[in-house]
């Protein structure tokens, strides 16, 4: 008995030092590859380049960028490179290669899989849109 | 389900083998019939600019089969397995779900050349879940117990890449894998680079055969980095009954981004006993010569052990046992293929081979048209 909690405060003490290395790695500087694809967001706008300056200084996340290609009216392109992102991840852990279906045969499925593998809203948006388009 | 190196097949009804060539036959000639439904092009077409919130989800009714062959100690068997799967989503929150199970183990009794067995019926899961806040959702039901990835995730014939069950698979999930009670369970991004999901349930005690579950509490969480597609976490669970112990268990997932390998593990400790099994399978997607065929081609490996509890009452093995497995699947379309696998099973005084082949298949048919709001 003793063991099974040591074992288990060792799992809860790793599993909080991971979150807290990835929650300071949220503050570094974006990669470059999330710069370049900012960038390709924001090159492919019809938004003045004030904008898409001031867009893609401000992208140091995932979450900024989706501000960022939101702002810039771009969000099919991003929703599509970031739905196939969170497929793969998500999806691609016990599924093979990507399926197309209808909308709202994607929707159901995607409402199964969020309760059974326990994905985020906003993958599941993501999903349902790469899924469908 | 899959082939259990201890399973013994029960005698009884017999199963005519015509049924399975008819069985095999539908699904070699359904699957390019069903897969062009299934991305059907005359479908109402997919317009880019269509607003996903306003899409109404139509009921799905999906079903996966299987013919299994084992050889475990030179005996052959014969496994069909049908298992139907329905999904049927209520207004923008709710979702009933259900998949049964119909399969067989059949086996030759001695002194007869015919194949015999029964049919063994079981219902996975029948729930209701409901879509709480962006961080929970609660379901009521019969449930497949969240201890681990395997009898969650990765179970069903056609996910699974080696039809084998692992040795451990019975540890901390109760009886015939499921739990009949209330659950909480969800997933919420801590930041972009950090995923946290979480499921704590508790069951209680139901005794009938095809829904049978125990009393007991427990929780699953884990932690996904999306940038690496790795995943750790743990369970705990605390029956509530009997001896009222505690078990153990630990999971660990993760998929390489560059290249097509995935990697998974498992540990458990109960007081039914405790093991391991550690998987890896590769896709050859980036062999660069007879890439159509290459592509096609998964090879699979697993490794696990399984050591016997204080009390050997309750062990779901009466030794010590090791097992190594090695697989390679074809798959002649995505929702389609041929299994095989080669394993071998060391326990004291029983060692023992084990090959499998079959066919495990899949199709999804929505259950209307369902509309737009």
């Amino acid at each position: 008995m003793r063991a099974h909690l040591l074992v288990g405060s060792l799992v809860i003490a790793f599993l909080a030092s991971v979150s807290l290395l990835a929650a300071q790695q949220k503050s570094e500087s974006p990669k470059p590859e999330t710069m370049a694809l900012a960038s390709n967001v924001a090159s492919n706008t019809r938004t003045d380049s004030a904008t898409n300056s001031k867009a893609v200084t401000s992208a140091k996340s995932t979450d900024a960028l989706a501000k960022t290609s939101a702002t810039v009216k771009n969000e099919p392109m991003y929703d599509r490179i970031e739905g196939e992102k969170r497929f793969r991840a998500n999806c691609g852990r016990c599924h093979q290669a990507p399926h197309k279906f209808p909308p709202r045969e994607a929707a159901t499925i995607v409402r199964h899989m969020r309760v059974r593998a326990t994905i985020t809203d906003e993958d599941m948006r993501l999903i349902l849109k790469y899924m469908t388009q | 389900m899959a082939t259990q190196p201890s399973r013994k097949c029960k005698k009884g009804e017999a199963i005519a083998l015509p049924c399975m060539a008819l069985l095999l036959g539908f699904m070699v000639w359904s699957a390019p019939v069903l897969a062009q439904a299934s991305t059907d092009t005359s479908a109402p077409p997919i317009d880019s600019g269509l607003d996903f919130d306003s899409v109404k989800p139509v009921p799905l009714f999906t079903t996966g089969m299987g013919f299994i062959v084992p050889f475990e100690g030179g005996q052959p068997h014969l496994g069909p397995l049908i298992s139907p799967v329905i999904l049927a989503p209520l207004g923008s929150k709710w979702l009933i779900e259900s998949r049964d199970t119909f399969e067989s183990d059949l086996a030759t009794p001695p002194g007869s050349n015919a194949f015999r067995g029964t049919v063994e019926k079981e219902v996975d899961y029948l729930q209701l879940d409901y879509i709480a806040s962006p961080y929970a959702t609660i379901t009521v039901g019969r449930f497949l117990t969240p201890f681990g990835i395997y009898n969650e995730r990765l179970y069903p014939i056609w996910i699974r890449d080696l039809q084998s069950d692992p040795l451990i698979l019975p540890l901390g999930v109760g009886p015939s894998n499921a739990g009949t009670g209330a659950m909480v369970r969800g997933g919420f991004s801590l930041n972009p680079k950090v995923t946290l999901n979480y499921a704590t349930y508790f069951s209680t005690l139901v005794t009938n055969e095809t829904l049978s579950s125990a009393r007991m509490a427990g929780m699953r969480a884990g932690i996904f980095l999306p940038g690496p597609r790795l995943e750790i976490g743990g369970s705990y669970q605390r029956l509530l009954q009997d001896d009222r112990s505690n078990s153990f268990g630990f999971h660990f997932a993760w998929q390489l981004p560059p290249v097509p390998l995935d990697i998974r593990a498992e540990y458990a400790r109960t007081s039914q006993g405790s093991g391991y099994w550690l998987e890896s399978a590769y896709r050859l997607t980036q062999v660069p010569v007879h890439r159509d065929f290459m592509s096609r081609i998964q090879l699979v490996g697993r490794m696990q052990e399984y050591y016997t509890g204080t009390d050997l009452d309750q062990a779901i093995l009466p030794l010590n046992t090791k097992m190594f497995e090695f697989g390679l699947n074809y798959y002649l379309h995505d929702d389609l293929r041929f299994v095989s696998s080669f394993g071998r099973q060391f326990a004291q005084d029983d060692n023992e081979n084990v090959w499998t082949i079959g066919l495990t298949y899949r199709f999804v048919l929505p259950m209307g048209h369902g509309e737009m709001h």
